[in-house]
Order: structure tokens, then C-alpha cells, then sequence
């Protein structure tokens, strides 16, 4: 099978899942929190890649009509949510950084209390 | 004859007992002393009134106070019988009890703690009646725990005194060994009779080998209260209590409980006669050898302290042998006479501020005339050099062993020889006991109150207070009118005595022993016998003692040396005890202590567990730290577990 000539879902899932990877390790191992964040819209974008992939290469031989399109809706509603996220994040971020003067996630540890 | 007016006689001591102790630290002194008197002062009168009421027509009343305890077949009441024995012994303790009552007042005025002190007296009086009254085992135990309870609190009395504590201590562990015997006797006699009552107890056919454990258990009883070998040890010990304490408890009444109990038991002991021989030769060994270990002592209290264990010896011989009549008034005489020389010593510690070596007495006759006077009857009553009433008393007992049939058909073995020995043997090493027995108390004596004041300059003997001496004076009395019990039948047959000698006073009582009365003997050798061996002891102190004063101790030693050393370190038996006894008990209450209740308990399961749940705890603290990055990672790492278990695996 020619993996690099066949246009298949393939191709983009394992690009989604390399940049959900990366995503997820920013998100756990990076201390900025600015870059946290970024890392969250990078794994909320491969979602959106996924959602993509699936809605142009279906699983089923016949999907239904308009069914091609519930997978864009689904990427549209995830570009907003990452938005309203990124600016509530943005807010919490300049909110905490106001009276703790940083922005590194490792010393935001009073959630144990 | 059913009364209600008989609890009485233990509950006004108890009543004393009770406000001394409770309001007596608040009550002036004289309200203390009028409470503590009167209740004894009173019980002795309840007491003298129903002794006056027996008679022939009523033998005993008896009064069931209330039904103590029932459980199945097991029925225990607090009830009390008051017969001849139980009544005599009765005005015995309440008499002697409200004496030494009154001594207390003189001797105790100075002491803060008096109240404490005449509290305790007065629980003793109860307890004691308690022990003598009771109709049954139980009760007679309740009463028997009492007067070991208060021994021990006025042993102890001075307890900031750690030696004295430590004597408090001493006897009560001593006794609890004791009692755990008698419990067991208790016990057997009720799996066997299914009654604890004396009425039951001593109508009941037992088998030979159950009476035989059951009377065992109960002496064993008999010899820690009673102090007998080899429980013994604490009574000397125990002088470290305030003398009246001595006189009373320690001499006159609570170590005669255990005589009283072999006699009221009468018939048990006399279906056991094997256990009746032990009783006999226990009764001697411990005679010989505490007026052995008497003759070196030099604390004028120790002294007396070994000669009442040795004549509690006597005592058991008495009831041995089966004449518990002899027994019985020994028991009677020797409250009056030791009562009188403990307090007449007791006189003499107070008036030589507190002194108690006889080293350093010595020609007090001239400062204490009362006292002096006092403690030479009591001391020829108790040595019999004259016919009063130790001389009868003493002397009854070592006849009846002579005589005894309770151990001629003993045998050692099916074909062994018959212990008729026995008998004449026992007599023969009691009349050396009775020897030793004068020679301590003539050492006593002489070295006390002849010759020179050998104490220092700085002490100015005196005579006490007349309410000290006038109880010895009628102490004294007594030991010469206690006579009258011991005169023998064909003396005083037909005449108004009769009916005053304890063996007629006593007459069914007792049970007979197996082998039947002894045989009919005259006195008249017997007596002869005790005359010569008593002035045989008091010449030997007067030949040693009376001239030299202590050079005589000194030519003693210069002739057995080994023994009279041995003599006066008591046979080394407190550190046999210690070596045997005591060290391999400690060893283990500290193996305990440091394994089982230090090791086990402490660290395994009650700081063990709590160190565990904190290990678990500490762990699971781990993934509470408070870092949104771990939870995030934890969490991405589950979802990539359950990811590989469904998709890859599944």
C-alpha cells in the first residue's frame, strides 16, 4: 500500500495525533502560562483537523446527505470555543499575574487547599 | 433464734468508719475521737447484750440481713451468726478494739492524719465482725478481703515513708497469694455442696480426697493471713504500721482469722485428717521458728512481731490436733496479753520518742512504773512462769497434741507406720518452742526495763498519758482474769467457774476429730512440764541478761556466732523470697512490659496502625500537590491507558 500517494484519512489523523501529542506535552510540561494555552489551541486544533478528515473520507460507504457537513459544523463551534477560551484564559492569566506577578503554572498550587 | 437488731454489731464501726473519713477532716478533733469510740463503745454493747442472751434455750441468733446475690444455684447472703465462739470472739474485738481505740487517742493526738487513722481504725473493727459473724463463706471472705485491705492501709500509714509503703505493699501481696487459695477452697466447697453456708458446710458428707483439697485451699488461706510458714514474712514487716495498729490487728484480732476460720470449719477439717496433720505441723515448724529467729532481733517490735507468729503456731497446733477448743482460747488469752505488750512497747517507743531498739533501752522500770508493771504480767502470762492465763492456754494445746487421737490411723502408705508419733512429737518440739518462747521475752524484758538507761542524754524517758496506761492496766487484768478460761474440768467441776472455762463454754461447737477425744489425762505432769521449761527460759535470759544487760547478746555471739547471726538477718528467708520469688517475678513483669505492653501494644497496634494510615496517607497526598500540570498529566496518561486497553487490546 503507498502511504504517501493514497489520499486517505490516514494521512490526517496521524497528523492530528503529532500535533495533539505535541499539544498535550506543551500543556503538561511547559510553565508559561501563555504558552499553556497556546499549547491547548494547538491540541484543539488537531481535533479540528480530525473532524475534517473524517468529514471528507466517511467511514461508511453511503453517508447521508449534508452528513460531510456536521464535521465543519463541529470545527466551527470548536474555532469558537477556542476563542471565548482564549480570551477568558487571556483574562484569568493578566488577573493572576496582577497579584502574584508571574505567570508560571507550577507556582499556581493553592488548588490543594 | 432469728433477731433484727445483729447486723448492728458491724454496722456502728462501719457508720464510725464512714464519718471519720469522709467529714472527719472538717469535724473537730474531739467530734472524731467521740465517733470513732462510741461506735466501737457501742457495738460492744449490742454485743455484750446478746451474749448475755445465750443460753441454754437459745444456742445462736441469727440474723439475715439481706440476700446478697443469687445467680442459678449460687445463693449469697449477708447474714450473720452469732454462737458462742462467734459471740466471744465478737466482745474479743470490740473490747480489745475500743482498749486500743482509746490508746490511739494518746498515742495518735500529735498525728495530723488521726482522722485518716481512726477512719481506718474503725473499718477494721467492721470488717473484722464482718469476718467472725458471717454465716457464710462469702461473707466471712468479704470480711477477710476488709481486714486485709485495712492492714494494708495502716501498715502504710505513714506512706511517705517508702519503706513503710513498701512493708504496706508487702503484706498485701503476701496475703493476696493467701487468698487466692481460700477462694479456691470456696469454690470447691460450693461445686461439691452447692452451698456456701458454715450450716451447709459442715453438715455435709464430703468424700475424703474433695474435703481433703477443699480444707487444704482454705489453710493455705489461713497460713497468709495467719501468717504461717511460709507465708509468714509480711508480719514482721507489717511493725512498720503505728503500734496500736500492731496490738490490734497485728496481734489480738485479724492474724487469729485464720485459726477462727480452721474452728469454725471444724467439721471439714476434722473429715480431712490428713490436712488436720499438715495444719498441726506447719503450726509447730512455724512455732520453733520464728521464737528462733525472736531471740536475735533487737527492735522491741520485731521481737513481739516473731513471737505472735509463733504463737499463732501454737494456734494451729491446737486446732491441728483436733482440740479447737485449745485453739480457740489460745486465740482469746493471746489477744489480751500481746494486745498489752504491744501497747505497753508502744508506751515505750512514744515515751522514748520513738526509739524502738531495745539496744538502747534499758532501766526504764524507774521512768514508766504503769507500763513496766503492765508488760511484766503480760510477759509472765505469755511465758507461763505462773499459772495465769497464757500458762493454761499454752498449755492445753501441747497437752492435747500429747494426747491427741486425730493421727493415729494416718498412715505414710498402704503398710508404712502410723503417725501416732506425731502427736508426742509435736509436743515435745512445741514445749522447746514454749522454752524459747520464755527466754526471747525475758531478753525482752530485761534488756527493756532493767539495769541502766542505755539510750542518748538528749532523750528523757516518761511515762505516757493515763489514757495510754489505763487500758493496759485492764489489759493486763485480763491476761491474769483469762485464766479462768483454761482452768482444767476437775478443778473447778461442780463450781461457779465451770461454766466460765472455754472448753465447757464451747461444748458443741466444735466437731470432734475421727479418732475420737483424746484420751482423759491428768493435767498435773503436763503442767508440771510447762512450769519447769517456762523458768528454765527466764533463767537463761536472767543469767545472761539481767546482770550483763547487752554483754549478754555479746557472750551469745561468742559462742554460736554462725547462728546468732543467721538468726538475726531471720534465716535469710526475705532474700530466699527475693532470689526465688520476687527477682524472677520482676524479670518477667518487666519482659512484659518491655515486649508485650512497650513492643506490642504500644508500638504495633496503637502506634502502628495510625503510622500506617499516615504512610497511606502521605502517598496519597501525592496527587493532591496543587499542580494543574500533573493533574494534566495524570489525566492524559489514564485517557492513553484506556485508549491502549479498548482500542489495542480490545
Amino acid at each position: 500500500m503507498d502511504f504517501f500517494h493514497a489520499h486517505q484519512a490516514q494521512h490526517y489523523l496521524v497528523l492530528a495525533a503529532l500535533l495533539f501529542a505535541l499539544g498535550a506535552a506543551g500543556v503538561v510540561l511547559r510553565r508559561n502560562a501563555i504558552i499553556v494555552l497556546m499549547s491547548i489551541e494547538l491540541m484543539l486544533n488537531a481535533v479540528n483537523l480530525t473532524f475534517l478528515a473524517f468529514s471528507r473520507f466517511p467511514l461508511v460507504p453511503n453517508p447521508p446527505m449534508g452528513s460531510f457537513l456536521s464535521g465543519h459544523a463541529a470545527a466551527f463551534f470548536v474555532i469558537a470555543t477556542a476563542a471565548a477560551e482564549a480570551a477568558v484564559g487571556l483574562a484569568i492569566i493578566i488577573a493572576v499575574f496582577r497579584s502574584r506577578t508571574s505567570v508560571n503554572v507550577d507556582e499556581f498550587d493553592t488548588l490543594k487547599l | 433464734m432469728e433477731v433484727t437488731w445483729l447486723h448492728l454489731v458491724p454496722l456502728l464501726p462501719l457508720i464510725g468508719a464512714a464519718v471519720c473519713g469522709l467529714a472527719g477532716k472538717w469535724l473537730p478533733k474531739g467530734w472524731v475521737y467521740a465517733v470513732a469510740l462510741a461506735s466501737v463503745l457501742l457495738s460492744f454493747l449490742v454485743g455484750l447484750r446478746a451474749f448475755m442472751g445465750l443460753g441454754e434455750q437459745v444456742q445462736l441468733f441469727h440474723e439475715l440481713a439481706f440476700n446478697w446475690f443469687s445467680a442459678g444455684s449460687l445463693r449469697v447472703d449477708m447474714a450473720f451468726t452469732f454462737d458462742r465462739l462467734s459471740g466471744a470472739l465478737t466482745l474479743v474485738v470490740t473490747g480489745v478494739g475500743f482498749l486500743i481505740h482509746v490508746y490511739s487517742v494518746g498515742y495518735m493526738d500529735e498525728d495530723p492524719g488521726y482522722w485518716r487513722y481512726f477512719s481506718y481504725l474503725n473499718l477494721f473493727v467492721a470488717a473484722m465482725l464482718t469476718l467472725i459473724l458471717g454465716d457464710n463463706l462469702v461473707a466471712m471472705f468479704v470480711g477477710w478481703e476488709g481486714v486485709g485491705l485495712c492492714s494494708y492501709l495502716l501498715i502504710g500509714f505513714w506512706f511517705t515513708d517508702e519503706e513503710k509503703a513498701y512493708a504496706g505493699r508487702k503484706a498485701f501481696i503476701v496475703n493476696r497469694i493467701g487468698d487466692f487459695g481460700f477462694l479456691i477452697g470456696i469454690f470447691i466447697l460450693f461445686n461439691q455442696i452447692g452451698s456456701v453456708g458454715f450450716a451447709q458446710v459442715n453438715s455435709a458428707a464430703l468424700p475424703l480426697g474433695v474435703a481433703s483439697i477443699a480444707a487444704l485451699c482454705l489453710f493455705i488461706g489461713a497460713t497468709g493471713k495467719s501468717a504461717q510458714l511460709p507465708l509468714y514474712i509480711w508480719l514482721p514487716d507489717a511493725m512498720a504500721g503505728p503500734t496500736p495498729v500492731s496490738a490490734l490487728i497485728h496481734a489480738a484480732t485479724m492474724v487469729t482469722a485464720g485459726v477462727y476460720m480452721v474452728a469454725r470449719l471444724s467439721h471439714l477439717y476434722v473429715s480431712a485428717p490428713g490436712i488436720m496433720a499438715v495444719v498441726a505441723v506447719v503450726g509447730v515448724l512455724t512455732a520453733i521458728w520464728s521464737a528462733l529467729i525472736a531471740t536475735s532481733q533487737n527492735d522491741i517490735k520485731k521481737v513481739l512481731a516473731y513471737s505472735t507468729v509463733s504463737q499463732l503456731g501454737f494456734m494451729f497446733i491446737g486446732v491441728g490436733v483436733g482440740a479447737f477448743f485449745a485453739g480457740t482460747m489460745h486465740l482469746v488469752t493471746h489477744a489480751f496479753f500481746k494486745a498489752c505488750l504491744f501497747l505497753g512497747s508502744g508506751a515505750v517507743i512514744h515515751g522514748l520518742q520513738g526509739e524502738q531498739d531495745i539496744q538502747r533501752m534499758g532501766g526504764l522500770r524507774r521512768y514508766m512504773p504503769s507500763t513496766r508493771t503492765t508488760f511484766l504480767i503480760a510477759t509472765i502470762a505469755i511465758t507461763g512462769i505462773l499459772p495465769i492465763s497464757g500458762f493454761f492456754s499454752k498449755d492445753e494445746i501441747l497437752g492435747q497434741a500429747l494426747h491427741t487421737r486425730a493421727f493415729g490411723f494416718l498412715t505414710l502408705g498402704y503398710s508404712g507406720p502410723h503417725l501416732t508419733f506425731l502427736g508426742p512429737l509435736i509436743y515435745a518440739v512445741g514445749s522447746f518452742s514454749a522454752f524459747l518462747t520464755s527466754f526471747y521475752m525475758w531478753r525482752c524484758y530485761f534488756l527493756t526495763f532493767s539495769g541502766e538507761y542505755r539510750g542518748p542524754e538528749s532523750v528523757h524517758p516518761h511515762e505516757s498519758p493515763s489514757v495510754m496506761t489505763l487500758p493496759l492496766w485492764i489489759l493486763a487484768g485480763l491476761s491474769v482474769v483469762g485464766l479462768v478460761l483454761g482452768l482444767p474440768q476437775p478443778w473447778v467441776h461442780g463450781t461457779a467457774l465451770q461454766g466460765w472455762t472455754w472448753e465447757h463454754f464451747t461444748e458443741g461447737v466444735f466437731s470432734r476429730p475421727r479418732g475420737g477425744a483424746p484420751e482423759e489425762f491428768a493435767p498435773y505432769l503436763g503442767y508440771g512440764i510447762a512450769l519447769i521449761v517456762g523458768w528454765a527460759g527466764w533463767a537463761g535470759a536472767y543469767a545472761l541478761y539481767f546482770k550483763r544487760g547487752l554483754a549478754g547478746d555479746e557472750l551469745l555471739t561468742s559462742r554460736v556466732r554462725g547462728l546468732r547471726r543467721a538468726l538475726a538477718n531471720k534465716l535469710y528467708v526475705d532474700e530466699l523470697y527475693g532470689w526465688a520469688v520476687v527477682r524472677p517475678i520482676w524479670a518477667l513483669a518487666r519482659g512484659l512490659w518491655r515486649f508485650v505492653d512497650a513492643t506490642l501494644i504500644d508500638g504495633l497496634f496503637v502506634n502502628g496502625i495510625p503510622s500506617l494510615i499516615a504512610w497511606i496517607s502521605a502517598m496519597a497526598r501525592r496527587f493532591q500537590n496543587g499542580d494543574v500540570q500533573r493533574y494534566a498529566a495524570v489525566t492524559a496518561l489514564g485517557v492513553a491507558a484506556l485508549l491502549y486497553v479498548f482500542l489495542v487490546r480490545g
